[in-house]
């Protein structure tokens, strides 16, 4: 696949946010091992006027929101997201904030872009270890544009305690087994988010955003 | 269901692989970011990186190796050696591990472990736990790369560090260490079974046959390899073959 | 001895990669089905013609053919000029142990086809010493050979900005590195880790050989650096990921075309002289193989055989059991070449001996000799290997 990185017609800057919660540069190495321009920021200004964005993240809900709320990143992603329509994808905690709220050591208000609760993980099983760390398979739940070109074993590496819980099976993109199933990825319009991590998951994870990089916000 | 995983360990000093036996008697097994590529491009779970004799210098060329390692290699990265602040676990994520292994800080300074979790997540932390048998038969945490004994119990020192937020824990027999003898069962399921956070074993495979012992007879989440590695025709990706050949849930 | 094998081949659970399904067939198999049986080949073939289109007549060479002349090398040769109107630049790594026929072969087919060659010839004082590192760390010494093989024509590839490199067989058609139904085999740097290299790269060895040899030495056995790759916009692949690959089919075609002669090898039936001849220690090498891990080439042929429909398991059966197992005469010649006894050499074999595997070589009875043995390079006056 690296032999073979697709040419881009005309520049598309990717911003990936720096919210102060960790895991950014692996993310850029990614894309720059693709071939694909992006930047690191926590500039609003820049994040407003992106063409695509990247939520990374690893660390706790309410934290994570403050920062967000506080730098003004929020109101910059509600702009280029929500009302400009880009492509954005969010990753880990970065996904688990686009819930409606995180139940992580508190009750905190997320993004709320896509209706849900990120609640602790309860493995049916007692002897099922926590945090959920390490390669799972995820049950792709129908055809989504970022899914396109996967290798046919389907792990990614996951490191977690909290999930996305969602009611409504259509915003659902994903699942995975881990004493129960769990929500793996989630799709909404030009939203999609993962949670578990791409820029950790070898091959399928490069897949993932090199179609990031040429997915125009819609379904298939 | 989640995978149970493979994890070569890179030992490093001065700017070298190397691998001993039962912490001594090292001899260079190869270059660390070529090795981290070939792992890679074998599609290993993830990659553990000890600087066995840290100092400043050795510091610098472990963040190079990192460095390097993570613009081609995108898998979880773990790196350990002379942790002793949240300012050295911060430098290490910064040039891009994902998490930060703690040896001997965790016993002499164990609030590192709370202050580094609560900072930057739990599954940040890993706390690594050396020991050996003593001469009453008894096992007890070394720290100083195997060159102190802390005459403390293996397993309440690994539980008080997951009391403290660690999230996982890698688990080291000194003596079986380089052997490839086999990796110390009975102890490993003891530990793993009393705590829910993951253990990983560390020390002594030698053949196919240990690893699918590990991952079968006891309750470890992983599985740590060196010497295997290094001096025998095995590699990660065979031994997945193998494994899962035999039943075990691994990727392949 | 007691190994699993599989329910259709003769494939032994020893094999590195294999994987027996419910049914006990093993996951080799598995991807011949898939291979004759779910892949378009036509639309394959259609995408070679268009992608060797995008490359014809730009620069000096359209590619790069790396040759042995073992029947894959000379086959993806032919084919390229031939059928498919290339003008190659073929390079031949020479790893040292060309047989005679091999080398009039070689010979031969450039003559025959009309093709400009770049060979090379490491230096067999690092040779040495590289054979017998691989051997004690890996139980196979032909660490500088695999190594050479596939990135010499990768940095020549770079040095004359040709960049389509075309190989022959794809490791889908033994192995499990690759499966067919995972796309096409990209012959890359990541594929040299996987499994080319042995797991060790020329920075590793430098250290290894603890300074005995510098990474300046190692240059032949080095893969070239990504960037520089990407300058060239490097494209590396099997032939065999878009035609469907038949080693007797295109042995048939070359003994045809090109006069392409086969020839006796250690502890294999006659039957398959069209296999692995280029190679004078290809019968230690099997030796080491059936040392560790219970099975060697007849095996691995018999089982081809197999999945083709030629031969049923029975034979296959027969075959292993009358044919594998012996110690080659060429050890004698090997030995001396390395300057090691063969108590060291059975020593290592059984330090790398492959779970759940035993064997003593001490009990292995004696092969036969090759008729060129005799014709083979011995110098011992040169000294040991050993500094």
């Amino acid at each position: 696949m690296v032999s073979r990185s697709r040419r881009r017609e005309r520049q598309k800057l990717i911003a990936i946010v720096d919210y102060g919660m960790g895991n950014k540069h692996s993310v850029l190495n990614a894309l720059q091992y693709l071939g694909i321009e992006a930047q690191v920021t926590a500039d609003p200004e820049a994040v407003r006027l992106a063409d695509r964005l990247i939520l990374p993240g690893v660390g706790a809900f309410g934290a994570a929101m403050e920062n967000l709320n506080r730098s003004g990143l929020r109101e910059a992603m509600n702009e280029a997201v929500l009302r400009r329509g880009r492509p954005f994808l969010g990753i880990c905690l970065g996904m688990q904030l686009v819930a409606g709220r995180g139940l992580e050591k508190g009750i905190f208000e997320g993004l709320g872009w896509v209706p849900g609760e990120v609640r602790l993980l309860q493995p049916n099983d007692p002897d099922i270890k926590l945090p959920h760390v390490g390669w799972n398979d995820i049950i792709i739940e129908g055809d989504f544009p970022l899914f396109q070109g996967l290798k046919k074993e389907r792990a990614f590496y996951f490191v977690h305690s909290y999930a996305f819980c969602t009611d409504n099976p259509a915003h659902i993109a994903a699942s995975c087994e881990y004493g129960g199933r769990f929500v793996a990825a989630v799709a909404r319009d030009n939203i999609f988010a993962t949670q578990f991590h791409p820029e950790k998951s070898q091959k399928n994870g490069l897949t993932i955003l090199e179609n990031f990089a040429d997915w125009e916000g819609g379904p298939c | 269901m989640l995978k149970q995983r493979i994890i070569p360990s890179l030992l490093l000093k001065d700017g070298r692989m190397v691998k001993g036996k039962n912490f001594g008697q090292f001899r260079d097994v190869g270059d660390p970011v070529t090795a981290a590529k070939v792992y890679n491009a074998q599609k290993v779970d993830e990659l553990m990186f000890l600087d066995i004799r840290p100092t400043r210098e050795s510091r610098e060329q472990v963040c190079r190796v990192i460095e390097e390692a993570a613009c081609e290699c995108f898998m979880p990265l773990t790196v350990g050696g002379g942790v002793q602040s949240v300012e050295d676990v911060k430098s290490f994520l910064d040039i891009g591990a994902d998490k930060v292994a703690v040896n001997s800080a965790a016993v002499r300074t164990p609030e590192l472990i709370r202050a580094a979790a609560e900072l930057f997540g739990d599954q940040c932390v890993v706390v690594s736990v050396d020991y050996k048998v003593n001469a009453a038969g008894d096992r007890t945490v070394w720290i100083d790369s195997g060159s102190t004994d802390t005459g403390l119990d293996p397993l309440e020192h690994v539980k008080r560090c997951v009391a403290l937020g660690a999230g996982e824990i890698l688990l080291t027999s000194i003596d079986k260490e380089g052997t490839l003898e086999g990796y110390d069962l009975d102890y490993l399921d003891e530990v793993a079974g009393s705590v829910r956070t993951p253990v990983i074993a560390s020390g002594g495979a030698g053949r196919l046959e240990d690893f699918f012992r590990a991952l079968t007879e006891t309750r470890v989440s992983a599985v740590s390899a060196a010497s295997i590695f290094h001096f025998t025709d095995q590699s990660p990706i065979k031994v997945r073959f193998f494994l899962s050949n035999s039943g075990v849930n691994v990727r392949v | 001895m007691g190994l699993r094998l599989c329910s259709r081949c003769v494939t032994p659970e020893t094999h590195e990669t294999i994987f027996f399904d419910q049914e006990g067939v093993c996951n080799v198999c598995r991807q011949q089905e898939f291979k004759q049986e779910k892949i378009d080949w036509v639309a394959r073939e259609k995408e070679l013609h268009a992608l060797l289109d995008t490359y014809r007549g730009k620069g000096d060479y359209d590619c790069i053919v790396p040759f042995s002349g073992g029947k894959d090398s000379t086959y993806t040769l032919y084919a390229l000029v031939k059928e498919y109107g290339m003008k190659p630049l073929v390079v031949s790594f020479d790893h040292g142990f060309y047989r005679p026929t091999v080398q009039e072969g070689k010979l031969r087919t450039y003559r025959r086809l009309g093709v400009d060659v770049l060979q090379f010839t490491p230096n067999w004082h690092i040779v040495k010493q590289l054979m017998l590192e691989s051997l004690k760390r890996k139980g196979d010494f032909c660490w500088h050979c695999h190594t050479g093989i596939f990135a010499y024509p990768m940095q020549v590839s770079v040095k004359y900005k040709i960049p389509l490199v075309i190989w022959g067989e794809p490791s889908a058609e033994y192995t499990s590195y690759y499966s067919y139904d995972d796309g096409p085999e990209e012959v890359d740097e990541e594929r040299f880790n996987r499994f080319v290299n042995l797991g060790i790269t020329a920075e590793d060895m430098a250290g290894m050989l603890g300074g005995k040899v510098t990474l300046r030495d190692l240059v032949p056995f080095t893969y070239p650096k990504l960037r520089d790759l990407k300058a060239i916009n490097s494209r590396s692949f099997c032939l065999g990921s878009y035609i469907p690959w038949d080693v007797k089919k295109q042995s048939d075609l070359i003994k045809k075309e090109l006069d392409w002669r086969e020839e006796a090898v250690e502890g294999v039936p006659p039957e398959y002289g069209y296999e692995k001849i280029e190679c004078m220690f290809q019968g230690v090498r099997d030796y080491l193989k059936f040392i560790k891990r219970g099975y060697a080439r007849v095996s691995h042929l018999a089982s081809i055989d197999i999945r083709n429909g030629r031969m049923s398991r029975e034979s296959a059966l027969d075959y292993v059991k009358k044919y594998e197992g012996k110690r080659p005469a060429s050890l004698d010649i090997f030995l001396e070449y390395l300057d090691i006894s063969e108590t060291e050499f059975n020593e290592i074999a059984v330090s790398q001996l492959v779970y759940p595997n035993e064997c003593d070589p001490a009990k292995l009875a004696k092969g036969d000799t090759l008729w060129d043995q005799k014709l083979w390079f011995r110098d011992p006056g040169a000294g040991s290997g050993k500094s």
